[in-house]
């Protein structure tokens, strides 16, 4: 499990003990990655004599100065790498006298332990330095984290390199490894396709989106360290890891960090307007409560269906998930249809017969549902009020289906149709019994889009778009047919959140 | 309907066309015997998108002799290149306008003119390849972000119109071949193709992967309607989507690769043993389309372009800025002069740039490629096969260029394509 020390009772004893120097509550925690000292030095043995110079100088306190007017307020400090003890020793002292100095500006640190650490080692150091945690970074032995959960009364976060396997995890903070978010023409990445082929999308939303199973809220951390990385890519981080209410661990690379050092002001422009960014999502914390939106459930299980929640959010369909062992009747109201790729039980076949038959839903599944296509790649058949998909490959490919679903759902069953996205991933949600609608969007790409059109199912009478560049504009909204809402969006920098609310 | 073309009335335009094929059936005789129509071709420089487009086109029309008195009081149609908009089409950060569909601005200004010329309604037109037909057109063009209200008022009526199927008619309407037929002698189109007195190419200036230049002869191959070719007929007790039709085949196969037939009570291939490489079928394919439905004006977009492929997907495509416009009245003239100032030879034959074509046997039919395994392949030249049929002279010789002469807006898309070209 992600986050280790699970018993609250404990984590308030600790915190009132033992950190009682700690920054605030870890939701609240904005966290960045703050390498350095003669660790990372060792540990990035391959950098240019400038980068090593900045990394040897990192922990001074003076680098803490520019978290000011910033949100960042979590600082994931190098910690243990398993070099010689004297080295680790001389590192962790650094990092003691750094926290300290952090702590005076309400600021936490966490370590960032590598594999190749001894257990009992980091934890004493970790208590001593009075860090407000660790953080595992690597592939660890299996009992590692349990182990160091025994010994170390403070919190530890695994970075999760598989997501589906941290999904059912009750941790209040999880740490998963993301992608560099980026948008990127398949003729490039040497893929030939169609005439009409779209960007491939590499996004974190979906990430962050799966651990959402309600309205229902924790951190998730997204860690990626884009190197080198632009403006552009910074901005992109902050957002794509924000859109789906979590945060990305800020990381610098190699450049901003040396010209940061040295205060270069194009370096320090650029870190404010990524400061920004990290700003626009923390005064918008309100929409995290939002839920997901989504007519249409993906069941999902212990297996791995991430490929289906990336591919299918990239073609613009919002969903929510469906728990397989919470799957009821009760459940599936308010969906209007279903995908379900794995293998049903009988009493799973009749609740979702049943959402078809009696309900008018559309249930899309794998080949064990019968029925299934000889030639073509799926088949529709009627069930009762509603109809039945099923595809012929077992499973079928997340690239079809994903493509499919647009095919398959009518744009009122999706609920909100997308128009001009082609690099640019949304993601809606709703607060206030649906009275409140919130539909964000990040464009991928490096360049301003103009006219994006929304559809959304209701009528709303009030539109406001918020970006981290402006202050809020209302756009006009309109009535489309079937009472469906429609609003033009003029031009997207990069990251837009589109308020539609019922009131006047 | 009008039976004007300009100088040219479609009576003569149909008696030179059968004088033309005529003559080219007759064993032993020489091409020459019976000249292939002209008509005057203007060409501009427009650097970019936000130029006064409307200004630009009466000029270039005024240039070609006039078309008002051909749309004052008339349906005209435009079929639009949107490349079968089963996506986008789209580089990062760029619209599809800008690469492989013609650009929103330049339908806008097209439908603005024709309605200063007094043309009573302007239906914009385009077969798009979806599985679930009754997208409106409409939400289509929303897709590249097209202002479709601003259209809809340039024009007393605008109508856009999704010819993949029979749209608003009940039935299809039959088209028959009037210049000298290679495939087929007739086809089904949506109705909207018949039922208009002025038709318009508006084609974008790009390559094709298969064909060397996609232009305004090329652009029609996206009147043929899906629906009607590319479907498969369901076995008996399939189930019709409720939201629509399913078609798992494609109208390639019927027309590309010749794999399969039209469906019955459609208009069948003249002879099922010729061959079946697209390289061979396709320009003369699209000269009996342009054949059955006669573009009574070509206008080519190459502001802004993709090139080195048709769309995308293609590997090694690049964005251009050729800053292109060419429109004329007759299709075979017109292409022939754009691809003059796209740097190629109209008159090239197999082999030759465009037609010198590369097809990975990896992604090709192996009986697409002939010899089979071997990656240059060839295409026959689109222009050639229209000059042939009688369409129209693709020889620059012969062709009235006005506006601004070929060597000045010449943009060498080879040479940009392969990275040659000065920045």
């Amino acid at each position: 499990m992600a986050l280790t020390l699970r018993n609250p009772a404990a984590w308030v004893l600790f915190c009132v003990t033992s950190l009682g120097w700690a920054a605030p509550d870890p939701t609240h925690w904005v966290p960045a990655r703050w390498e350095g000292g003669p660790l990372e030095v060792a540990r990035r043995g391959k950098a240019d004599d400038r980068v090593r110079e900045t990394l040897a100088k990192w922990y001074e306190p003076s680098s803490l100065d520019l978290l000011e007017n910033t949100p960042i307020n979590c600082l994931l400090v190098t910690f243990s790498i398993g070099a010689p003890s004297a080295v680790e020793a001389l590192q962790q002292q650094v990092v003691k006298e750094y926290a300290r100095s952090a702590r005076k500006r309400g600021i936490a640190v966490l370590g960032v332990v590598y594999p190749g650490t001894a257990v009992s080692s980091v934890a004493m150091a970790a208590t001593d330095a009075q860090l407000d945690g660790l953080v595992l970074d690597g592939e660890f032995p299996a009992d590692f984290t349990a182990d160091l959960a025994r010994h170390y009364p403070g919190i530890v976060i695994p970075i999760a390199h598989d997501a589906a396997s941290v999904r059912a995890s009750s941790a209040p903070l999880l740490a998963v490894q993301g992608v560099r978010p980026i948008a990127r023409d398949l003729a490039d990445m040497g893929i030939r396709a169609g005439a009409s082929a779209e960007p491939w999308i590499d996004s974190n939303i979906w990430l962050v989106r799966s651990f959402r199973f309600g309205a229902d809220w924790r951190p998730i951390w997204v860690d990626q360290e884009p190197n080198p990385a632009s403006e552009g890519d910074y901005i992109r981080c902050v957002a794509d890891a924000a859109v789906a209410g979590g945060r990305w661990i800020v990381a610098l690379d190699d450049d901003l960090r040396v010209n940061l050092f040295h205060r270069n002001a194009d370096a320090l422009g650029a870190w404010r307007r990524m400061g920004a960014y990290l700003k626009f999502a923390e005064d918008h914390a309100e929409w995290r409560q939002f839920a997901p939106f989504g007519n249409l459930g993906i069941i999902i299980d212990n297996g791995d269906l991430d490929e289906y929640l990336n591919l299918i959010a990239r073609r613009q369909v919002p969903y929510r998930l469906i728990r397989r062992n919470e799957l009821s009747a009760a459940s599936l109201a308010g969906f209007r249809a279903v995908a379900a790729f794995a293998v049903p039980t009988e009493a799973e076949r009749k609740i979702l017969r049943d959402f078809a038959e009696k309900g008018g839903g559309v249930v899309v599944a794998g080949p064990s549902w019968g029925d299934a296509p000889k030639d073509d790649p799926y088949a529709e058949a009627p069930l009762g009020k509603g109809r039945v998909v099923v595809y012929k490959e077992e499973p079928p490919d997340p690239e079809a289906v994903a493509k499919d679903m647009q095919d398959l759902l009518p744009p009122e069953v999706i609920g909100l149709n997308t128009f001009n996205v082609p690099s640019a991933i949304t993601y809606a949600s709703t607060s206030d019994g649906g009275k409140r609608v919130l539909i964000q969007l990040l464009n991928y790409a490096g360049r301003p889009i103009e006219r994006i059109t929304l559809r959304f199912n209701g009528v709303f009478k009030q539109a406001r778009l918020y970006t981290p560049e402006n202050a809020p504009v209302d756009l006009v909204s309109t009535e489309a047919q079937k009472g469906r809402t429609e609003v033009l969006i003029p031009n997207l920098a990069a990251w837009g959140a589109v308020l539609l609310e019922q009131r006047n | 309907m009008d039976d004007a073309r300009g100088s040219l009335s479609r009576r003569d335009w149909f008696t030179l066309s059968s004088l033309a094929a005529g003559a080219l059936t007759i064993k032993g005789a020489k091409a020459d015997v019976v000249q292939p129509p002209m008509s005057p071709v203007s060409v501009a420089k427009v650097v970019a998108y936000d130029a006064d487009l409307v200004a630009q086109f009466q000029l270039m029309f005024d240039q070609i002799g006039g078309i008002g008195q051909l749309v004052r009081g008339k349906t005209v149609a435009m079929k639009v290149n949107l490349s079968g908009a089963s996506g986008t089409g789209r580089q990062v950060g760029l619209s599809a306008g800008q690469t492989s569909w013609v650009h929103p601005n330049i339908v806008g200004a097209l439908t603005a003119t024709f309605a200063k010329f007094g043309a009573k309604r302007v239906r914009i037109l385009e077969s798009t390849f979806r599985k679930r037909y009754g997208t409106p057109l409409e939400d289509t063009l929303l897709n590249d972000g097209w202002d479709v209200k601003a259209i809809k008022t340039a024009a007393p009526i605008v109508e856009f119109e999704d010819t993949n199927g029979p749209g608003q008619a009940k039935q299809y309407s039959l088209l028959k071949v009037k210049s000298r037929p290679y495939i087929f002698d007739a086809f089904c189109f949506n109705h909207s193709y018949d039922d208009c007195d002025f038709f318009v190419s508006v084609g974008k200036m790009k390559n094709h992967e298969e064909l060397g230049v996609t232009l305004s002869m090329k652009n029609l191959f996206g009147i043929t309607p899906e629906l009607l070719y590319g479907l498969r007929p369901k076995p008996d007790g399939a189930v019709v989507s409720p939201i629509g039709n399913f078609s798992p085949w494609t109208r390639e196969r019927v027309f590309h690769y010749g794999q399969v037939q039209p469906p019955e009570g459609v208009p069948q291939e003249m002879d099922p043993t010729s061959s079946r490489y697209e390289g061979w079928r396709m320009p003369r394919l699209l000269t009996d389309l342009c054949g059955a439905r006669p573009i009574d004006l070509s206008v080519l977009d190459g502001v802004e372009a993709i090139i080195g492929g048709e769309g995308t997907g293609m590997p090694g495509t690049k964005h251009g800025k050729p800053g292109i416009l060419v429109v004329g009245r007759n299709c075979v003239c017109t292409d022939a002069v754009a691809m003059a100032t796209m740097g190629y030879n109209p008159r090239a034959g197999r082999h030759e740039a465009p037609f010198r074509l590369y097809k990975n046997p990896k992604d090709h039919p192996a009986d697409q490629l002939i010899p089979p395994g071997e990656y240059h392949q060839y295409a026959d030249n689109t222009v050639m096969m229209g000059e042939a049929a009688g369409i129209g002279t693709a020889d620059l010789t012969k062709i009235d260029v006005r506006g601004v002469p070929i060597k000045d807006v010449m943009w060498d898309y080879e040479a940009h394509w392969k990275g040659q070209a000065p920045v």
